[in-house]
């Protein structure tokens, strides 16, 4: 089953775009240290120094070498949506499936509690403790986490509820299996498209929303970020600066997204039957 | 469409909401007395400049009095639209936030009202030549598109029109000073609009085009369809008045659900043009360490968010007969 999947991902020519993309931003992310020998915290250097062979891309206003920005602020980026995406992720297949599981009372609590956090604005939320508590980067992307799990979560719970009255999980419960040889044997698997989808598009807002808040000004100020450099860098715009200082971080930006989004997309068109017969 | 919550009654989907405005009540009049210190120290602890001693005083007893009327009070205040004062613009919060409104209003409804009505025929025209060229362009397009935050576009149109070309003003909603009247004065706004209006425009676009078409090749493949063929409608007639009106349905329930993001998006491209709305508005209550004005913001939003929302679930219950269970 899986390798068929396989298969159709390696021909849909978005996907391999999106994963290649996505490949060479790891490659650029891992080799971080190696590809600049500058640390992105130096102020050592002429402030505003146009790109050299010194500096690739130049120095800021506060003479920090723009490349050792770019690639700190790109891994710090991307782990801010690793760790709110994994980890909103990992609350919605845990809600969902205890909720189908344990349907009764904990079921209707779970889905109350996730339609209550449905209609609350989660960023205006996120807004409110940042602006007041002014956590760390990674404690926001725990709140972050904390508030968008329900949306997968339903879906999860939903598919989760279709398996468990499916013919093969029957048999298996007949044969003798118990629940928690059918949850980790037969359930679980089949929910892995559901959970890497939902990784994907939990990792993909909160890029977005780390670029908005950091946009916004919320965010440490010390701690590099992608929107945090854009943010930065707009206040001299009117200096020639688009070329080294806005533009590198803004196609980071974009590329990332833009993988994700691509990825998203195609695996949704994979696993969905039903948008898979009316887009083939 | 998954909204999550249509499976429960109305009276299910009211507790919802009224717990979650509750929640975000209690939170914003609960979470301010759980910093470090009081209100003051931590706002100016990190600061150089420090407050005169009355001043001090001032707001101490200002916060001291709104720790003593307890929640119902703070409730009361809120509803009686008194919403504090604003320490950085020495303003209330409310008069503030009533100058900012219309022009958010005028942004995000204007953006949405374009993008809407471009993505909604141009995704049931796309849906319509299914598999044909100008089809897959538009479906690679968006989807590109869909991928491209409103940062990105809004620093690239600042760029080419603004600061290259110089065809439109870089910040503001009117040109300051200028006492235009009438039509001149209609023009300017729109000429300061056209840039943000042009970023959201981009930024919505895509979502609605995809769910247009996605919702109209479902409706193609529906049996009603060959029914209107074999009536002898013309071809435009079976596409609008047979196909499209189905597809129409989940772009307009969708709004509901998206408009938390649409709101967050219209303040990111306020702060990044300038537009003196919420967005920019809360940018500054930010920098400023307004805390007053941010949880009034934050609060006010929200709330508007939920009871939009709210008001819409029961008018798709009319809309649609289907939810009518």
């Amino acid at each position: 089953m899986h390798i068929q999947y396989v298969k159709i991902l390696r021909r849909d020519p978005w996907f391999l775009f999106a994963a290649l993309l996505a490949g060479l931003l790891l490659v650029i992310l891992l080799a971080g240290s190696w590809l600049s020998p500058h640390d992105p915290f130096d102020i050592s250097f002429t402030p505003l120094e146009r790109p050299s062979k010194e500096h690739w891309l130049g120095t800021n206003d506060g003479g920090m070498d723009i490349w050792a920005e770019l690639l700190a602020g790109l891994r710090n980026t991307v782990s801010f949506g690793l760790v709110a995406g994994l980890a909103g992720a990992a609350l919605a297949i845990i809600a969902g499936v205890v909720a189908a599981c344990r349907n009764g009372l904990t079921d209707h609590v779970l889905m109350r509690l996730g339609d209550i956090l449905l209609a609350l604005p989660s960023i205006m939320v996120t807004l409110l403790l940042a602006a007041l508590f002014r956590p760390p980067a990674w404690g926001l992307a725990c709140i972050l986490a904390l508030l968008a799990w329900p949306g997968p979560a339903k879906t999860i719970r939903a598919q989760t509820l279709a398996l468990q009255g499916s013919l093969h999980v029957q048999a298996a419960r007949h044969m003798g299996g118990s629940p928690l040889y059918i949850l980790i044997r037969h359930i679980l698997p089949e929910l892995f498209p559901l959970g890497v989808i939902a990784i994907i598009s939990r990792i993909r807002s909160a890029v977005f929303m780390e670029a908005s808040l950091a946009f916004l000004g919320l965010l440490d100020p010390m701690r590099k970020s992608l929107g945090k450099m854009i943010q930065h860098g707009l206040g001299y715009y009117y200096l020639d600066i688009w070329g080294n200082w806005l533009l590198p971080p803004l196609i980071c930006l974009c590329l990332l997204l833009l993988s994700l989004t691509l990825m998203g997309v195609s695996l949704e068109k994979l696993f969905d039957p039903r948008m898979r017969e009316t887009n083939q | 469409m998954d909204t999550g919550s249509r499976s429960q009654g109305l009276p299910g989907l009211c507790a919802a909401y009224l717990l979650a405005a509750l929640a975000l009540l209690y939170l914003s009049y609960r979470l301010p007395r759980l910093l470090p210190g009081d209100f003051l120290t931590a706002l100016y602890s990190g600061a150089e400049a420090s407050l005169p001693p009355e001043l001090k005083e001032a707001y101490r007893n200002q916060a001291e009095a709104l720790i003593t009327r307890g929640f119902v009070g703070y409730l009361n205040d809120f509803f009686t639209l008194d919403w504090g004062r604003s320490l950085a613009f020495r303003k209330p919060v409310r008069e503030l936030i009533f100058t900012a409104l219309p022009w958010t209003l005028l942004l995000l409804g204007s953006a949405h009202l374009l993008s809407t009505l471009v993505g909604f025929f141009a995704g049931v025209e796309s849906a319509w030549r299914k598999g044909s060229l100008p089809d897959r362009l538009g479906v690679s397009l968006m989807t590109i598109l869909e991928g491209i935050p409103e940062i990105g576009s809004g620093v690239l149109l600042l760029l080419v029109f603004s600061l290259s070309l110089g065809w439109f003003p870089a910040a503001g909603a009117e040109t300051v000073y200028s006492d235009f009247t009438g039509w001149q004065r209609f023009l300017d706004v729109l000429h300061h609009l056209a840039l943000p209006l042009g970023t959201l425009f981009l930024a919505y676009l895509p979502g609605n085009f995809l769910l247009s078409r996605a919702g109209m090749l479902y409706a193609i493949n529906a049996p009603y369809m060959l029914t209107a063929k074999a009536k002898g409608n013309s071809p435009l007639r079976q596409r609008y008045l047979h196909a499209a009106r189905n597809a129409l349905l989940p772009v307009v329930t969708r709004f509901g659900v998206r408009l938390a993001s649409l709101l967050t998006r219209a303040l990111t491209v306020e702060a990044l043009y300038s537009y003196p709305g919420l967005g920019s508005l809360l940018c500054n209550a930010i920098a400023l360490r307004d805390l007053p004005l941010i949880s009034g913001i934050v609060l006010v939003t929200s709330l508007a968010v939920l009871s939009i929302t709210l008001i819409l679930e029961f008018a798709y219950q009319k809309l649609d007969p289907r939810l009518r269970a």
